[in-house]
């Protein structure tokens, strides 16, 4: 049985119960001879006053608590039928404000809290090597690994992983699927307590040179799993191709299991790390690792890291080259996961969540305005529920059910807006934050969410219910008028609150306007290159095909060449990595002169000056004659020239020097000087950089491996970008079939995309500048409104009295102006103390800069009092006449 | 005046309150003879009490409510002798052992407010 039903059986039961005490009291009377008529009215007195009797009784029954909730319930709903309009305006307001609130807290909730997905992964920490800064981190080679395990003490467990190298490709039902492949050592998955889902995994054994139990086995990912073989339940045992090379799966992972973390967008693979020739010395032909490792129970990192920095001392003595010794002279030991979130992001993002409260609470005030005023505007209402019997707590308890019903509307609008709003953000969110926008609204976020609504719903309901029950009934009934004096202690609380708006509102305004000119400054920073009208192909290269050939002569040049005469292209290019691309960075030491030389080394074929329209400061670019057997060259960049040349004011100074050794006894020499380009971000400076002819790379050169690796392809167009990527696509497709995997973007895009988290919190802040701005114009426009609505009489009596209308005006507007004065003073305080936070954003711009300010404040300031004019014109129109006959 | 209906409520509550103890035993005596309904109990009492007593309806179903709540009485609905449908309350093993407690308190009470009175 239901509760409704059980409720409604026992109230029925109660009435007939006592209906038939009655007639068997009139039953008596009538037997000892009195006439039914008396029998019943003697009956009746006797048995008192039945309502009551019955309420008492059902209030034993302990549910008269819930039958009061449904009338509350009932009465709310019923209010906001009566006055939509105010509804729509409360929900609507406190939805953007738990709307933003719930969005960016989704967005920091799996950037910054999720928990890793290991077993007690508080003792899990990341071991690194360092040079003599903290920006040189260096993986470690495995003979540093194994004296790590010889002499340390502070750890349970250590393992150690690195990429298969290249990209991988592993052979599935249908297409080849590019996926992250990790060669791992055999303990790993057994120290991050990971089991597979389906097989046995991988055999815990001490790394050998030899092979060992784990030889050419496999474990998948479970998305790898599902997506290349259908989830077949019968793969355990079947044997697949990674790259071309036969493996034996061992094991399936589990949903969402991944590591290293961040690197499970595509789905894994694993195999097990077996030693070789490469892992039996300690220099750059070593390979290197990355090493997580369990600390013991009750052991910190920091007490790792002191004996690790013993340790790393008697390891880093073996290095034999006297720059490889200081470069892993140092230990660092951090919490995993500690370091994989940017610090930028992670600042923009906390920042963004502040922005997010400070509307929330604007909303929240706003709301409370209008409650406030409705409260005021329904004393009277509340004085005769008061004076009909109904108890202090009924009636705070019946408005703060109203103020629920209205904040849970909210919520439920807000969570519609809040998932529009991560939409939102995935598309505008730079793609090297690599955030995962498609889960939903789990269930953390529902409880913030919940949570959010009661405060909303306490913080704005129940304040202005108990200054309404808090009035006394008697003057709410006698006085007509609304102007108590309590009328006027309340309008200026209410004045003090859109003041604390406009002030909030402001701080917001500032930061978005600072942004904004953040993204204007980065725009216009000449950036050395065209962008428009071209295409680029971020190359996904099946390196594993061309081991034993060149990729150059066999992939690239007769890609260029059939590109280059695709319909609709006026020139097509490759290079390493196309100016801002953020796809690839290799450094190399260099001696010239004697000299040592830190620069980026990067290849492009001659084409690529002409579709980025790049002027030369020196010299000249790589040209068709500069062939494989003609004599090597290098271009380089005017930070390459400000840094190295003989003369630091003639980049002339530097044609004609020898660099670098395309290989053994082949040099290559400095040709020209490339005009200044930015490399990874509009808003820094260029690094030195060599550029190299890619038709000159063979596989004997130092860049051969990198160039395997990282390719973008650009070409010119004038073709629209729909038209020109599939045809690109196609072309890709026919060179090698893994080359359909290439990423697609345009030049534009590319700098777009690299504004990063100052365009994502610029264009946060618009939203959010925007919603607060409304918010703040409302909640002046309500309140004023409702000020002259109720001064209607006095308006009236001064007209009448001789007051011209243009002073009436001038009444409401210089009150507005007041509260926005004082609100836009407290805001510029505000924004001026909150400059720090948004300080680390801002290219170009002072976070005190004067004209964001100014403009921030005046825009605040006219909106205003564009709001405040509608009522102030109402007031000054008011008829005499009929104000003063008027209620 | 504006209170005028709480102070009634609040009347009920004291005589309930007033009363408890004292109802409540009373009513567990009466069900001991046998069970009965509500107008059964109220006449029981007036005629035992020689009219003294006179439990009001307010006062009586709040009590044989809470107390069928409490598992000290039980409920159910049936045909009366005068072939009326009433609900009939009886008393429970657990309501015996409140009653007996109940009377043993009683009777401490009585006897020393007895030898009080009497010196």
């Amino acid at each position: 049985m239901s509760f409704w039903q059980g409720f409604g059986t026992r109230k029925s039961d109660l009435d007939e119960e006592l209906a038939t005490h009655l007639q068997m009291a009139i039953a008596d009377r009538v037997a000892r001879g009195e006439s039914s008529e008396e029998a019943r009215a003697a009956a009746e007195l006797e048995m008192g006053n039945l309502p009551l009797a019955k309420d008492v009784t059902r209030e034993t029954w302990g549910w008269v608590s819930m039958e009061r909730l449904v009338q509350d319930l009932k009465y709310a709903l019923r209010q906001m039928r009566r006055s939509p309009g105010f509804a729509a305006t409360v929900i609507g307001t406190l939805a953007v404000g738990i709307g933003a609130a719930a969005a960016m807290f989704t967005v920091v909730d799996h950037v910054l809290l999720r928990p890793l997905p290991y077993k007690d992964a508080a003792r899990l920490v990341s071991v690194e090597e360092e040079g003599k800064s903290a920006k040189e981190i260096w993986n470690a080679p495995w003979l540093d690994i194994a004296q790590w395990k010889a002499e340390s003490h502070s750890f349970e467990n250590i393992a150690f992983s690195s990429g298969l190298g290249g990209r991988t490709y592993l052979e599935g039902k249908g297409a080849s699927l590019q996926v992250d492949g990790q060669k791992v050592s055999s303990n790993l998955f057994g120290m991050l307590g990971a089991k597979p889902a389906l097989g046995r995994g991988f055999v815990d054994e001490q790394p050998s040179f030899g092979a060992g139990k784990n030889a050419d086995g496999i474990v998948l990912s479970h998305a790898v799993w599902e997506a290349a073989f259908g989830a077949d339940k019968g793969i355990i045992g079947r044997v697949v191709r990674v790259n071309d090379v036969p493996y034996t799966v061992l094991g399936v992972m589990r949903p969402g299991f991944v590591y290293p973390l961040g690197h499970g967008f595509a789905g894994q693979v694993w195999t097990v790390n077996q030693l070789g020739s490469r892992d039996q010395g300690r220099d750059y032909k070593s390979d290197h690792y990355d090493v997580i490792a369990r600390l013991r129970r009750g052991v910190q990192p920091a007490q790792a890291m002191t004996e690790m920095a013993a340790i790393q001392k008697r390891v880093a003595a073996q290095y034999e080259d006297a720059e490889d010794r200081a470069d892993h002279n140092n230990i660092l030991v951090e919490r995993y996961g500690q370091s994989l979130v940017d610090a930028d992001v992670k600042k923009a993002l906390l920042a963004l969540l502040a922005a997010a409260g400070v509307l929330w609470l604007i909303a929240s005030v706003n709301v409370t305005n209008l409650l406030l005023a409705r409260s005021m505007a329904r004393q009277r209402e509340i004085a005769m529920r008061g004076a009909l019997g109904a108890s202090r707590g009924r009636v705070l308890q019946q408005m703060v059910v109203e103020g629920l019903v209205l904040s849970s509307c909210a919520a439920l609008l807000g969570i519609g807006l809040a998932l529009g709003a991560i939409r939102l953000t995935g598309a505008v969110a730079p793609i090297h934050l690599n955030l995962d926008f498609s889960t939903h609204v789990d269930f953390t976020i529902l409880g913030v969410l919940c949570g959010l609504t009661l405060l909303s719903a306490v913080v704005s309901s129940a304040w202005p219910a108990l200054v309404a029950v808090r009035a006394p009934i008697e003057p709410a009934l006698k006085q007509g008028g609304q102007q108590t004096g309590a009328g006027r202690k309340h309008n200026r609380l209410r004045s003090g609150l859109v003041a604390v708006e406009v002030a909030m509102s402001l701080t917001l305004l500032v930061a978005c306007g600072l942004l904004l000119r953040t993204i204007y400054t980065l725009r216009h920073v000449p950036l050395g290159y065209r962008t428009d009208h071209i295409v680029v192909a971020n190359l996904s290269i099946p390196s594993y095909r061309y081991v034993n050939k060149s990729v150059v002569s066999s992939l690239y040049q007769p890609l260029l060449e059939r590109a280059q005469h695709l319909h609709g292209v006026s020139s097509a290019g490759l290079m390493s990595e196309v100016p801002l691309g953020q796809t690839f960075n290799i450094m190399f030491t260099l001696r010239m002169n004697g000299n040592s030389i830190m620069a980026g080394m990067k290849t492009a074929s001659p084409d690529m000056q002409k579709i980025f329209g790049m002027k030369m400061l020196a010299g000249r670019f790589f040209t068709n004659e500069d062939t494989p057997t003609s004599a090597g060259v290098v271009v380089v960049n005017p930070a390459f020239a400000a840094e190295y040349a003989p003369n630091k004011h003639d980049p002339n100074s530097l044609l004609g020097m020898t660099v670098w050794n395309l290989r053994k006894g082949v040099p290559a020499k400095i040709v020209g000087v490339l005009d200044n380009e930015r490399q990874k971000t509009v808003a820094e400076p260029s690094q030195p950089e060599i550029e190299l002819c890619l038709c000159q790379i063979t596989p004997d050169s130092g860049i051969y491996q990198p160039s395997t690796i990282a390719m973008d392809l650009a070409v010119r167009t004038q073709e629209p970008t729909a038209v020109m990527i599939p045809e690109l696509r196609d072309l890709l497709k026919q060179a090698s079939p893994e080359l359909a995997n290439s990423t697609f973007t345009t030049m534009d895009q590319i700098v777009e995309d690299s504004f990063g988290s100052q365009r994502l919190a610029a264009h946060l802040l618009e939203v959010f500048g925007g919603a607060a701005l409304m918010l703040c114009v409302g909640g002046l426009y309500g309140l004023l409104a409702y000020v002259v609505t109720q001064r209607t009489r006095e308006m009236g009596v001064r007209i009448a009295l001789g007051a011209q209308r243009g002073n009436l005006l001038w009444l409401v507007m210089r009150q507005a102006g007041t509260m926005l004065l004082v609100g836009v003073a407290v805001g510029l305080g505000l924004a001026l103390a909150s400059g720090r936070l948004v300080r680390g954003f801002l290219y170009g711009v002072q976070a005190h800069d004067g004209w964001t300010l100014a403009g921030a404040a005046l825009l605040l300031f006219l909106s205003g009092m564009l709001a405040a004019y509608l009522p102030a014109r109402r007031a000054a129109r008011v008829n005499p006449i009929e104000a003063l006959r008027a209620d | 005046m504006p209170t005028s209906m709480k102070s009634d409520r609040e009347n009920y509550r004291n005589r309930i309150e007033l009363l408890q103890g004292t109802l409540d035993m009373l009513i567990l005596k009466t069900l001991q003879w046998g069970p009965q309904h509500g107008y059964g109990i109220t006449q029981a009492l007036r005629s035992r009490s020689a009219d003294v007593l006179q439990v009001e309806t307010g006062s009586l179903y709040p009590a044989l409510h809470r107390m069928e709540r409490q598992k000290w009485i039980a409920a159910d609905w049936r045909q009366t002798e005068q072939n009326q449908r009433a609900r009939i309350y009886r008393i429970t093993a657990e309501g015996r052992r409140q009653l007996a407690n109940d009377r043993s308190k009683w009777d401490t009470m009585v006897a020393a407010i007895a030898s009080i009175m009497e010196t």
